[in-house]
């Protein structure tokens, strides 16, 4: 899934037949060969991306509320904050406020029997084969026993470019944004992420 | 890469332009050439002073022909025609004696000032090299070459492509000054 993922990601390409076509309907005759003028086209777009993808940093996009679950928390009062809340997630905390890992739905899944991937549907097919769900297993088991971790986390200053393929490479939804002391002090989603294309106009 | 892999070309020529583009080069080429020749021939040419020299062919081709090519705005034609000229004389008159001599240092000196001043233009080389080889003509003006021939008759040449490359809706020039 992920490496299907990345080759769409790969940056649009332009060809001599397209620099052909643009040069035809410009009037005029253009000094400069299709291929020099692809090499032009290239460096002048990785340039600009660069420049775009390091405009915004993950302290201007973040989710500055963030729900931690703490390491002790049974699983009911995880699975109801999130529910609660509306989200899908969330940063785990120790003791003193420091992000050991991370909970999301995934997480619940795979207890619930689902593959590695998580999916709801595997968990759906599981429960109509057996007549009855597991959820149960789950009762006296604390958030430190099912979250993933180490945690994936950043600075406030990665920039969104880096925040989206951290998210790729490491297929994750969400990046906990923590201070020097590993506290955490924001979140970036996929969604913050897709919001963020906006502010780049 | 390959030392002769390289001599295969790696791309294809630019595209072909339409018939008006080339109908404006036409009358902008005729043009320019027909004030630079009716000056020279109808009012120099008794009195020894000359206008026209033949890197304006080559300077009309890109003035008229190319007018977007960095190679073919006003400073381009300007400077690359004054400042060779002056490498062409200065040339001529330190290595006149040894004609070969002169002749390839004036071209390759004159790549390379107009290179340094940002004022490349082909026919500049054929300016400069002009002072070496144009003959007694030539030779008689002295440093006069670079501004009459050379100076004068790129500026008629430019006020030529000024006034006809801006007729054509579908042209401006120049890019930059």
């Amino acid at each position: 899934m992920s490496s299907a993922n990345l080759r769409e990601c790969a940056a649009v390409d332009i060809s001599d037949q397209d620099v052909v076509a643009a040069m035809k309907s410009m009037q005029g005759y253009i000094d400069i060969t299709p291929a020099d003028f692809r090499e032009v086209y290239r460096v002048a777009y990785a340039l600009a991306k660069e420049r775009m993808m390091n405009a915004l940093k993950a302290a201007d996009i973040m989710s500055r509320a963030v729900r931690a679950i703490r390491a002790d928390d049974d699983l009911i009062a995880a699975a109801s904050l999130l529910a609660e809340k509306g989200i899908s997630g969330a940063p785990v905390i120790d003791g003193q406020g420091r992000i050991v890992g991370v909970i999301s739905e995934k997480d619940f899944l795979r207890k619930m029997g689902a593959e590695k991937s998580g999916s709801f549907m595997q968990v759906i097919a599981l429960c109509l084969k057996n007549k009855g769900c597991l959820a149960t297993a789950m009762t006296n088991r604390t958030a430190a026993d099912i979250m993933t971790a180490p945690a994936i986390t950043a600075a406030a200053d990665i920039s969104v470019g880096a925040i989206a393929a951290l998210l790729m490479e490491k297929n994750i939804n969400r990046l906990p944004i923590v201070d020097g002391g590993g506290r955490p002090v924001g979140i970036v989603t996929r969604t913050d992420l897709v919001n963020s294309y906006c502010m780049l106009g | 890469m390959n030392y002769f892999e390289k001599m295969k070309g790696h791309t294809q020529s630019p595209p072909g332009v339409g018939a008006l583009e080339i109908l404006w080069s036409w009358i902008g080429g005729f043009l320019g050439i027909a004030a630079v020749g009716l000056i020279h021939f109808k009012l120099l040419d008794q009195t020894g002073l000359m206008l026209i020299i033949g890197s304006f062919g080559a300077s009309a081709v890109l003035v008229y022909g190319a007018i977007r090519s960095p190679l073919a705005q006003p400073r381009n034609l300007i400077g690359g025609h004054v400042l060779s000229a002056l490498i062409g004389v200065a040339a001529h008159q330190y290595l006149g004696s040894v004609p070969w001599l002169a002749s390839a240092a004036a071209v390759a000196t004159a790549i390379a000032l107009m290179h340094l001043t940002k004022t490349l233009h082909p026919p500049g080389g054929a300016t400069a090299l002009i002072a070496v080889i144009g003959g007694d003509a030539v030779h008689r003006l002295g440093y006069l070459y670079v501004l009459m021939p050379a100076g004068l008759g790129a500026l008629v040449l430019l006020t030529v492509a000024l006034l006809v490359n801006n007729l054509s809706p579908n042209r401006r020039y120049p890019e930059f000054w």
